[in-house]
């Protein structure tokens, strides 16, 4: 099942990529060229070949643990996402551990009072945030944290890795985490919100409640796990979702991840390195909801057992 | 019996909801006293207010859109009116509660041991080691087999018999004086309710607690209490010791429900007496009599002016009705 997912992927993703108007050869010798030279590049690339053949000796490579080298930079492609892969987990790690620790008690106050005002106050703030396209919140806080307040290395390609000085790395992935974790909370908001709600309808939670415990603990103990499916469900979906969908907060401000580099690899048809990024992220997609999908069964037995 | 100190007094109780239909009395004029060690029935169709009236009376009632007036008076503390927090000191430890269903009662994402553990941890602050093993104990007393191996199992392994038995296990932790049993066997099988009943009482004898047994089974009261309480609609319809009101009842609603449940002793293929009508609408309550509609003695009073309960015999006997039956009517238990 999962190895058919990544070849109907590897097939998308070299076939859509040679469907783009312009070539690699366009761009390495400019427009002006002689046809003799741009047949010879051709022939040189591998790109006269038949299309499906062109294919089969791209898998065979990728299958060896091959990914190719830029036509382009002349990089190999397994390094130039491994420099660009940590910047993307980097920043999807962050705005999921605030996009959670905001929404999980959110949702506990909203749903310890439905329609009291703490949860219409809530709602509305979240709806207000869910309808704010994220590459408007990013240029807001770029306009108003990076350049009105003048923090240094917010918002600006002066991307410098975790080991080299953690300080100057938060600083400029703060912005873009920030931004993802504004939409993932409040789909995590809502989720949790009305499971939570429900759940406290349960008999059980009755039964927790005549045992003298605190409602904090009920809450905490009782009846987030129950809630919780729901919520990593879509946890699984969403993050994956962030890995292919960052892209547009890389490229507003240049920092160099996976988004960034393929935007400007497929301006570039750097077929091979595009190619690789897609199947890099595509089988990262399926393995975290993979992942997501044990927690679930961790989470609640009854999944399992069913 | 006489003797015994008195462990609840419960003083014209009313639990009413806010609907958006209108206020819903669910349960109103309700007095009665239990003593230590007693195990009182209360009875009555679906929809009496049992269930509410035995949350009540612990003041587990929904947290919102209830009023609850009247007064009940538990081990000298008063329920009604007490915040949360307050009652929050009585639960578990001195009343504690046998819910009805175990398919819905047990947290499924939560291992028996820790939902039996959790009063043991939380409330009497004993730590994991002494916990588990009074937990281990536990779900032995209650007939658990293996208990050691059960203890880290979710509800969903267990069959419903078990679960209930884990119920118990988890209402029993605290020790309580008072135990509240709201249908505890309703949603088992007929084999399975008989030990449930009989574990109740042995628990009940080796721990001398209360007992407050919620049905709509008189035949599940019958042997189990010595006093029963009959409701209707909200309201109290006749009361007295067991025997009295097996055997000398005086409410033509109390006889409906004795000729509605099957006994061993009937020859087979005895037809059961099926109470005509339905259960009034609590938001639309009868003038008079709730149960006038569906009476068979019903005459214009009963119509028109709610009956009062009035003692009758001996022993705190009383019945709300304006035609009563004559004593010579009454059932053999």
């Amino acid at each position: 099942m999962l190895i058919g997912i990544v070849f109907i992927i590897s097939v998308g993703a070299f076939y859509l990529i040679h469907l783009l108007p312009g070539d690699p050869a366009a761009v390495i010798l400019g427009t002006g060229d002689s046809p003799q030279n741009r047949a010879r590049l051709f022939k040189e690339l591998g790109l006269n070949k038949p299309i499906l053949e062109q294919y089969f000796v791209w898998i065979k490579n990728v299958l060896h643990g091959n990914l190719g080298t830029s036509f382009i930079s002349q990089t190999s492609v397994w390094s130039t996402i491994k420099s660009a892969l940590p910047i993307d987990v980097e920043i999807i790690v962050l705005s999921q551990i605030l996009a959670f620790a905001v929404a999980i008690p959110t949702a506990m106050v909203s749903a310890r009072k439905p329609d009291g005002w703490l949860d219409r106050l809530l709602g509305a703030t979240s709806f207000t945030l869910l309808s704010i396209p994220s590459f408007v919140v990013i240029v807001l806080l770029v306009l108003f944290i990076a350049i009105k307040l003048g923090v240094p290395h917010t918002g600006v390609s002066s991307y410098v890795s975790l080991g080299q000085d953690w300080v100057v790395n938060l600083e400029s992935l703060a912005l873009p985490s920030f931004t993802l974790a504004l939409g993932s909370f409040v789909v995590y908001y809502r989720v949790l919100r009305s499971d939570l709600i429900a759940t406290l309808q349960e008999e059980y939670i009755t039964m927790a409640r005549s045992k003298g415990i605190s409602q904090r603990r009920i809450m905490w103990r009782h009846a987030f796990r129950p809630s919780s499916v729901a919520l990593l469900g879509t946890a699984g979906v969403n993050i994956g979702g962030l890995l292919a969908g960052g892209f547009i907060v890389q490229y507003l401000l240049s920092i160099p991840g996976l988004g960034y580099t393929l935007i400007q690899s497929i301006g570039l048809s750097d077929y091979l390195v595009v190619q690789g990024i897609v199947l890099v992220v595509s089988v990262g997609v399926i393995l975290i909801n993979f992942a997501f999908d044990l927690i679930i069964n961790i989470v609640d037995p009854r999944i399992s057992r069913e | 019996m006489s003797d015994a100190t008195t462990l609840l007094v419960v003083k014209d109780l009313a639990t009413t909801f806010q609907t958006p239909s209108g206020p819903l009395p669910a349960v109103g004029g309700v007095s009665f006293t239990l003593k230590e060690n007693e195990t009182l029935g209360i009875v009555g169709e679906s929809g009496s207010g049992k269930t509410v009236l035995s949350r009540t009376i612990m003041g587990l009632q929904p947290r919102r859109n209830v009023e609850v007036t009247g007064s009940v008076l538990l081990n000298g503390f008063e329920v009604v009116g007490a915040s949360e927090e307050a009652k929050r000191a009585i639960w578990g430890l001195e009343v504690a509660m046998v819910f009805q269903d175990p398919m819905t009662s047990l947290n499924p994402v939560m291992r028996i041991g820790k939902q039996i553990d959790e009063i043991l941890r939380v409330r009497l602050k004993m730590d994991r080691h002494a916990a588990k093993a009074r937990a281990i104990e536990l779900l032995e007393l209650v007939g658990i087999p293996s208990p050691a191996e059960r203890y880290g199992v979710f509800p969903g392994e267990l069959s419903g018999g078990m679960r209930q038995r884990v119920v118990i296990a988890t209402a029993l932790a605290g020790s309580p004086k008072l135990l509240m049993a709201d249908e505890p066997t309703t949603g088992l099988d007929v084999t399975i309710q008989a030990q449930i009943l009989n574990l109740l009482q042995s628990v009940k004898d080796q721990m001398s607690m209360s007992v407050v047994l919620v049905t709509h089974d008189l035949g599940v009261v019958a042997t189990r209490t010595s006093r029963i309480i009959v409701m209707y609609a909200g309201r109290i319809v006749e009361m007295g010791t067991t025997r009295d009101v097996f055997a000398r009842h005086r409410m033509p609603y109390t006889r409906a429900l004795l000729e509605g449940s099957p006994k061993v002793s009937n020859p087979s293929h005895t037809r059961l007496l099926a109470i005509p009508g339905r259960p009034p609408n609590l938001l639309d309550l009868p003038q008079g009599c709730a149960f006038a509609p569906r009476c068979s003695f019903a005459t214009d009073i009963c119509r028109k002016e709610r009956p009062e309960l009035e003692p009758s015999f001996e022993d705190g006997h009383a019945f709300a009705c304006w035609n009563p039956l004559p004593v010579s009517q009454g059932v053999p238990a």
